[in-house]
């Protein structure tokens, strides 16, 4: 009888319980989006911070608020930006594909080098400090400030300055922020025939400072039969949507700043 | 009386003295360059403009640079001679600076002094204006515009002016000399900036590393109205303005404000006495104590003219020991490495420290451990190891919540890392950044 009673107590117990935590359930309810957990699945699951979030869920939670890119993965890579891409339809925003380059030549050896730059690591820094460690302060410094921020690893450091592999770069645009020097700019992935010089002074400065550079010379404004080229700010500036690629340019280049992809 | 001091910093060099004996003992020495590069942008804000021309003869003291600005200082000629060259040169800063450069004819001819007179029975209303003809600014090593930072402005007032002597920095004795060699003119630069703003309580503080020049100050300041001197504990930053604050009055300068809302003001020894120049002799600011020690033959105390360049200093002192990694001008903790030996002083170069290439080798990061020490070194009272993840991850908007912008860049938390991580340098790059994109919003 009194095994009885205790099944009645502890089952009447656990009915009562049962039918408050289901009201409860239903009046709080919390809608969670469905994205969440998708995009929480196209990350690389570690929890490492790389993202400076507080671990894959409050980052996967931050992306679809709209806080965090689609690049806000580095170990996940493309493949985590691809799949998020997909999850959030940004995809399909980006109308003419676009491809990050690096407008320098200056390369060790080519650019001539004013000091040995051996502190922070960062191309901020060194920019800093007696207008950056090669002759040209137009020109890139060579730390990786763009390697550090580049989600997709597309760019690298090759002799002293860096490399952008079209096939990896997503055209995020991090690279065109974190770059000091505006080295980095973003074009339209179409234009090969590219100035690969910023240098804005007077000729005889910029011959001095680097072999590679632009001294506003003008030939190329004259070979040009679209009228695409200009000397802007004592360099040449290739407006693309004139440009047909042919190449003209590159020839006449006494200094082999324009290039051809 | 206790030792005065504030919250958190180290102690660098501990068992070397920090870094000061080559140097202090060594009595200050005249030296004049053949030539002077002289820079226009010394100072805080707006690069002067040069009133002088290639081939024009200036005597000593004589203006070659006019001030542009609200933050504006006048330059002048630090050597009679001719002027060979008004161009561009590669300073230390991100881009070129405007530069006088003047050959030395060794004659010292002064252009015509206006002087006010005596500290203490001049007119006080005329003691700010000279200081601004004077050209002077702070010579710690900042160089904000003195007579702006004496330009008390509506509604804020100033009861205490302390004369920072604690020279915290490593390795540099400049000040500590000066105290020792002209303490009476370090009084009278302070009495006139006390009548000139009618403070009454005048505070020199030094540090309990150099009871030399705490005595020889204490006997100058004997019968002068309102002044004291102070005992510092000696620890790094000491001698930062905020630190200096706190030790000295015990007031905590508010965040983002300045000293002035705190009631004080805090002008260096070297100041100071550049200020009893301009008001005694009406000499203007031309040269200063410059402590030129590390890998040189005889590390010494000079009083070079503005715009010698490091080289001939160096040369004066014997040259290079060994063949040289680095040269620093400024002190071990703060001081911005030179790209050559070639660029010249400048009004706040307190010091040229040289490092041979062993000294001078960086090393590579280590991981963070979490071991707490930059947290509890910081004097700002700020969260280093934090903050810094969050720059290496180009957060700047989570590193501006945990107050990166009121870092002082004093380089303790990098210093006592046992990770050597570069904290420090990370935080001033995302300052520049955070100031850069500010800049941008607003414009």
């Amino acid at each position: 009888m009194q095994i009885l009673l205790a099944a009645l107590v502890l089952g009447g117990l656990g009915l009562v319980l049962g039918i408050l935590l289901t009201i409860a359930s239903k009046i709080f309810y919390v809608e969670i989006d469905p994205r969440v957990e998708e995009v929480r699945a196209c990350l690389a699951g570690a929890n490492c911070g790389a993202c400076g979030y507080a671990g894959c869920d409050a980052c996967a939670q931050a992306v679809v608020k709209g806080e965090a890119g689609i690049n806000c993965c580095p170990p996940g890579g493309a493949a985590a930006a691809e799949g998020i891409a997909k999850v959030m339809g940004v995809a399909a925003e980006v109308a003419e594909p676009k491809v990050a380059r690096v407008l320098c030549q200056g390369a060790t050896g080519v650019a001539a080098q004013r000091y040995i730059y051996d502190g922070y690591k960062s191309c901020q820094a060194a920019a800093g400090l007696a207008c950056g460690p090669k002759e040209c302060r137009y020109a890139c410094i060579g730390l990786g400030d763009c390697v550090e921020r580049c989600p997709f690893g597309a760019i690298s450091i090759q002799n002293g300055i860096a490399h952008i592999d079209e096939k990896l770069c997503k055209a995020c645009g991090k690279c065109v922020a974190a770059c000091p020097r505006s080295v980095i700019q973003m074009m339209p992935a179409s234009a090969k025939v590219l100035v690969r010089c910023r240098n804005m002074d007077a000729a005889k400065p910029a011959f001095a400072v680097c072999t590679a550079s632009c001294i506003g010379c003008g030939r190329c404004v004259k070979a040009c039969a679209q009228e695409a080229i200009q000397v802007v700010d004592g360099f040449a500036h290739i407006d693309a949507s004139k440009c047909t690629q042919c190449g003209e340019c590159a020839k006449v280049c006494p200094r082999k700043c324009i290039t051809v992809e | 009386m206790p030792k005065l001091t504030f919250r958190g910093g180290v102690h660098p060099l501990h068992s070397e003295h920090e870094g000061k004996l080559p140097t202090r003992n060594k009595p200050v020495r005249d030296f004049a360059p053949e030539q002077v590069s002289i820079l226009m942008g010394m100072h805080l804000g707006a690069p002067s403009k040069p009133c002088v021309q290639k081939g024009d003869h200036v005597k000593m003291g004589q203006l070659i640079g006019e001030p542009v600005g609200g933050l504006g200082v006048a330059v002048h000629a630090s050597v009679s001679g001719e002027v060979v060259a008004v161009e561009p040169i590669n300073y230390m800063t991100a881009a070129p600076q405007m530069c006088v450069t003047i050959k030395n004819d060794f004659k010292d001819e002064w252009v015509e002094l206006k002087p006010l007179g005596d500290v203490e029975t001049c007119d006080p209303t005329q003691v700010v204006p000279a200081i601004k003809a004077a050209g002077i600014c702070g010579m710690g090593g900042a160089a904000f515009p003195t007579h702006v930072k004496l330009t008390i402005r509506e509604g804020a007032y100033c009861d205490t002016i302390i004369l920072n002597g604690a020279e915290c920095e490593t390795y540099l004795t400049a000040d500590y000399r000066l105290m020792l060699e002209d303490s009476t003119r370090i009084v009278d630069g302070l009495r006139a900036v006390m009548r000139a703003l009618d403070v009454k309580k005048g505070v020199i503080a030094i540090e309990d590393n150099k009871p030399e020049a705490i005595e020889a100050m204490e006997k100058a300041a004997q019968g002068r109205a309102g002044v004291q001197v102070v005992t510092l504990k000696t620890k790094y930053p000491q001698g930062g303005e905020k630190q200096l604050i706190q030790a000295v009055t015990g007031r905590e300068v508010p965040v983002k404000k300045l000293p002035l809302d705190a009631h004080v003001i805090v002008l260096n020894v070297g100041t100071a006495h550049a200020i009893a120049d301009a008001v005694i002799e009406g000499k203007p600011l031309v040269q200063r104590i410059t402590t030129v020690t590390g890998c040189v033959v005889n590390p010494d105390n000079l009083r070079t003219r503005v715009g010698t360049p490091l080289q001939e200093a160096i040369n004066a002192c014997g040259g290079y020991k060994e063949e040289p990694g680095k040269i620093i001008c400024g002190g071990g903790m703060t001081g911005n490495c030179a790209p050559n030996d070639t660029i010249p002083t400048t009004k706040a170069t307190n010091g040229i420290v040289v490092y041979n290439e062993k000294e001078a080798k960086s090393v590579e990061e280590g991981p963070c451990i979490r071991c707490g020490r930059c947290v509890e070194s910081c004097p700002m009272g700020l969260n280093p190891y934090q903050i810094k993840h969050f720059c290496d991850m180009d957060r700047l908007d989570e590193a501006q919540k945990l107050d990166v912008m009121d870092c002082v860049v004093c380089g303790s938390c990098s210093y006592i890392c046992p990770a050597q991580r570069s904290l420090t340098a990370s935080f001033k790059v995302a300052k520049e950044k955070i100031a850069a994109a500010a800049k941008r919003g607003k414009a």
